[in-house]
Formats: C-alpha cells, sequence, structure tokens
C-alpha cells in the first residue's frame, strides 16, 4: 500500500524526466515507426496539386514560433509542392509574430526550385484588422497591401500583375494556430468570393474544423505534426521534394510521448484505486 | 441625440448590409466595397486604442507598484524598443529587428513556453486524470484511443488488441483495488472479446487502432462540435439582431441621453 502512496506522491521532476529522455531518444535514434498518409492530408494534397501550373497559391501564416513545430513544415512542404508545380505562391499572415516565419519560408524555399522572390514568391506581411484585410483583399490586394513586406510596391512585383484580387487566387491554405486563422478564410473568403480554403491546424484546435470539412467548406485538413508528416510524405512520394522531413522525423517522438502519458494515467489510475479504498 | 443617431446608424445599415449580401447588382456590389474601405479605416483606430491602452495599463500598474510591476517594465521596454528598430531599420530578413530580436530571442523563447507544456501535461494527467466516474472513464478510454490512433505507433496496433491490453490493465487494476466494479468491467470487456472473433468477416473487428480514432473525431466529436457550432450562430444571430434593432445597447458605453 505505501508502494502505491508513493507513486500517487511522486515528484513531478522524475515524471518530467522520463518524459524529456523519451522524447530526445528517438529524435537522436530514430525508431522508424514510419507515417502513412491519411484522407484529410490527401484531399488537401489534391487539391493543391490541381492547381494549374502559373497560377498563384495563397497560403496565410497565422501562427508564432510557439507552434512553429507543428506548422512550420507544413508551409515548407506546401510551398515546395507548390514550386515543384510551378505555381507561385503568395503569403500574407493575420498574426504579428507570424511574419519572421514567412520571410524565412519565403528566403529558404525558392532557391531549392531556382524561384526569385517578385516573380515566383511574395510576402505580404501582417496588418491587423482581421476582416477587413480579407474583405479588402477580395476587393483589391494592393488597397491593403500597397507594399510587400519589405517595402517594396507590389506594382514593381512580376507576379502579383496577374494577382489583382482573391478571385485571382483558386485557393488558400491557412496555417492557423488560433484565433484569426482558417476560420475568418472560411467566413470571408469562401463564403464572400467562392475560394477554396485548406488548413493546416495544431492537434489541439483541429478537432473544430471536422464539421467544416465533413461540411465542404474546408476543402482539406493537416491535424497537428502528424498532418505536417502527412503532407511532407505525399510530397516526397510523387517525386516534389527530396528535403529532409522534420516533422516525419519528430514523430517518433510523439509516439513515445503519448505512450508514455497513456501509461502514467493507466499507473496513477492504479495507485489511486487502490489508496482510495484505504482512505474510505 | 447622443444615443439615438447612433442606434439609427445601426440599424440603417444593419439591414443595409443584409440586404446587400442577397443582392448581387452592380450597385450592391459597389456599396459593398465602400462599406470594406469603411471598415479598414475604423480598424486602423483600433490599433492606436490597442496601443494606448497598453501603455496605459502598465503605466498605471508601475506608477502604483502594483505586484508583478517588474514585468510592466520587460513589456514597456521590449514594446519600446521593437517599435524603434523596426521603425529605424525597417523589417527586412537582414535587419537587426529579424536577426537580433525576432530570431535569437522571440523565436526560442515562445518555443519553450509552449515546449513546456507537454511536460506539464504527463505530470497533471498522472495526477488528474481519474476514471472516477463512468463519464470520465469513457473520457479516458477515447483519449487512450485518439492519442495512440492519431501517431505512427498506432497504425501498427488493431483496435482488438488494444481493448485486450485495456482488458488486462482492467483485471490488474481490479485485483490491485479488489474493486467488484473493475473486475465486472473485465469480464464483460473479456466476453466481447471471445465473441470477436465470430464477427470477423465484418469491417469492425478488423479496424486499426487509427480507424477507431478517426471514427472517434468523426462521429461523436464531430456531432458536439457541429451541435456547438450552431448553437453559437444561432446566439451571434439572435445579439445581432438584437444590437441592429437597438434592444441591445451595451455597444453604445455609458452617458447620459
Amino acid at each position: 500500500m505505501k508502494f502505491f502512496q508513493y507513486l500517487l506522491k511522486i515528484d513531478r521532476r522524475i515524471i518530467y524526466i522520463i518524459m524529456g529522455v523519451l522524447v530526445m531518444l528517438p529524435l537522436i535514434r530514430p525508431l522508424g515507426l514510419g507515417v502513412t498518409s491519411g484522407p484529410r492530408a490527401a484531399r488537401l494534397f489534391h487539391a493543391v496539386d490541381s492547381i494549374p501550373a502559373g497560377k498563384t497559391l495563397l497560403i496565410s501564416v497565422d501562427f508564432d514560433p510557439a507552434s512553429m513545430p507543428e506548422l512550420y513544415p507544413m508551409l515548407t512542404a506546401l510551398m515546395r509542392h507548390a514550386f515543384a508545380k510551378d505555381m507561385k505562391v503568395l503569403l500574407c499572415g493575420l498574426w504579428p509574430t507570424g511574419a519572421g516565419l514567412a520571410i524565412k519560408a519565403a528566403t529558404d524555399i525558392p532557391p531549392e526550385y531556382g524561384k526569385k522572390y517578385g516573380e515566383d514568391v511574395v510576402y505580404l506581411g501582417y496588418k491587423p484588422g482581421v476582416d477587413a484585410v480579407i474583405l479588402g483583399m477580395g476587393e483589391n490586394i494592393k488597397n491593403v497591401y500597397p507594399n510587400d513586406y519589405s517595402g517594396r510596391p507590389l506594382d514593381s512585383l512580376p507576379m502579383m500583375r496577374d494577382v489583382q484580387r482573391l478571385r485571382d487566387i483558386p485557393m488558400v491554405v491557412a496555417l492557423s494556430a488560433g484565433d484569426p486563422g482558417y476560420s475568418d478564410w472560411l467566413r470571408y473568403a469562401q463564403s464572400r468570393y467562392g475560394m477554396k480554403v485548406g488548413a493546416g491546424l495544431t492537434a489541439v484546435s483541429a478537432a473544430d474544423a471536422y464539421p467544416f470539412l465533413q461540411s465542404g467548406q474546408l476543402t482539406g485538413l493537416l491535424a497537428g505534426m502528424k498532418g505536417a508528416a502527412e503532407y511532407e510524405i505525399l510530397v516526397q512520394k510523387n517525386g516534389y521534394s527530396k528535403a529532409y522531413m522534420p516533422a516525419v522525423a519528430a514523430m517518433d517522438s510523439q509516439s513515445l510521448a503519448h505512450v508514455v502519458i497513456m501509461i502514467l494515467v493507466i499507473i496513477g489510475n492504479i495507485a489511486y484505486f487502490a489508496t482510495r479504498k484505504r482512505r474510505s | 441625440m447622443k444615443r439615438n443617431i447612433p442606434l439609427a446608424i445601426c440599424l440603417g445599415m444593419g439591414i443595409l448590409m443584409m440586404v446587400q449580401f442577397f443582392v448581387p447588382h452592380p450597385i450592391s456590389v459597389g456599396f459593398y466595397d465602400l462599406t470594406t474601405k469603411w471598415v479598414r479605416i475604423v480598424s486602423a483606430f483600433a490599433v492606436v486604442l490597442g496601443v494606448g491602452s497598453f501603455v496605459m495599463y502598465h503605466s498605471e500598474k508601475l506608477r502604483r507598484r502594483r505586484a508583478g510591476w517588474l514585468y510592466s517594465i520587460v513589456a514597456l521596454v521590449a514594446a519600446a524598443v521593437s517599435t524603434v528598430v523596426g521603425l529605424a531599420w525597417g523589417v527586412k530578413q537582414t535587419g537587426p529587428l529579424q536577426s537580433y530580436i525576432f530570431t535569437p530571442l522571440l523565436v526560442p523563447l515562445n518555443s519553450s513556453m509552449f515546449a513546456i507544456l507537454a511536460f506539464y501535461m504527463a505530470s497533471a494527467a498522472y495526477r488528474a486524470f481519474r476514471a472516477r466516474t463512468r463519464e470520465s472513464a469513457l473520457l479516458l478510454v477515447a483519449a487512450f484511443v485518439v492519442m495512440i490512433g492519431m501517431v505512427p505507433i498506432g497504425a501498427h496496433v488493431p483496435f482488438f488488441w488494444f481493448l485486450v491490453v485495456m482488458a488486462v490493465a482492467l483485471l490488474v487494476a481490479g485485483f490491485v483495488t479488489r474493486s467488484k466494479a473493475l473486475l465486472i468491467g473485465t469480464g464483460a470487456l473479456v466476453v466481447g472479446l471471445l465473441v470477436w472473433p465470430a464477427f470477423w468477416k465484418f469491417k469492425v473487428p478488423r479496424l486499426m487502432l487509427p480507424d477507431t480514432a478517426e471514427w472517434v473525431l468523426s462521429v461523436p466529436n464531430m456531432a458536439a462540435k457541429r451541435a456547438i457550432t450552431f448553437g453559437v450562430a444561432l446566439g451571434g444571430i439572435a445579439t445581432a439582431l438584437k444590437v441592429i434593432l437597438g434592444i441591445e445597447r451595451g455597444w453604445l458605453g455609458g452617458g447620459k441621453q
């Protein structure tokens, strides 16, 4: 009985150490559990894949560094997919702290495919006023963003000559860590301008998006790091990229973390019920 | 007068915008474009208000030396430095805002804050996630199914074997705690597992754990989420109508007529 009481009072630092070690181990020595792509990621992949070459994919970077491990791999995989299919990528953001991440992606990914800033990719930056921004982009992007993130006038960027308003863009993928995010793109861009909207969300907020996926309002959904890993696999399987897949590499750690939490909960419950009888 | 004019504007614009949504005539579309410009201008004022409110709140806290006033210094200094650096050197990838503030400071701090959640969650789940009632036991099993089903390890686990593990865990728990309820539950689960192969030709017995997790997310979870969404939407429509018709007047603030 003392053992169970000890289990109930176990120092939280022991749990932290167990968790830390089991998260780190697979990163050093991968277990190779493998990732298979699910139907939601496949739907998004096929929707992006069907955009004709030369057309523009809009990606809304609505997350901050806290959600970077889950959402940044989605951003890079989507950009690689688009560039491999010779599409153009327009980046914007509804979160101020997402700006640095969008710039990083717009700087790092295009050279892999010989793409240039201004011709194949443009980052518009962050603008406050969510609904006003999306509605304004539906009317005329240049009214909301006269310049790109670094201050260059949009008129001077060749890519923006064919992209005047949201109706010129076949699809937007909102990578959202919360609010504002995909729901605003659904509310305004999808319902108002009939744009296809895909979403990449953190695992914790993905459950909220399921009804929109089933109703067909969302074209596809990437849920958490697993969703990112699925998209990375799809991009690589179709021969669009040979780059390192950070989300796939992290999935072993996530598997072990989940198993550890499950075992801890079982042990905690056994200890609780064992000592409860004694207490009562 | 001070209240009646805003109420009249709200009523008129509310009705106009509702009608406009369903009328695709060029005049209607032009009116809509005009109002989106107004929305952008009004939103710009919100930024000024936000910054003003932030500075006033922290200055006041600092002046009165309220609890945590030292953090207010950090907040104000961080806001001032970011603003000055951004205005002076711009926001380019190679500029100091990106090189000295965003990449080396904000990214690791923000990521660390989120990363330590995993440790807190593990500890909190160990201490608080108890099957005290039937409902919480159901929640626990559903959580296990989704947790394992949504990671790669789950793809290697048939749902049948997951239930076997659950039965063993229940059995051990039943013996350790000498709980009749747990032992009866184990018995029921074992009976279910024994008749399981009889239904092999159907799809359900051959399900893998990710299929089951998908079912949990797509059926019970979605039903609950949809109900909440409809409730929130109906609430939103009711509130909007109350505002348009002048029944709800909280947005006017205080003051005399």
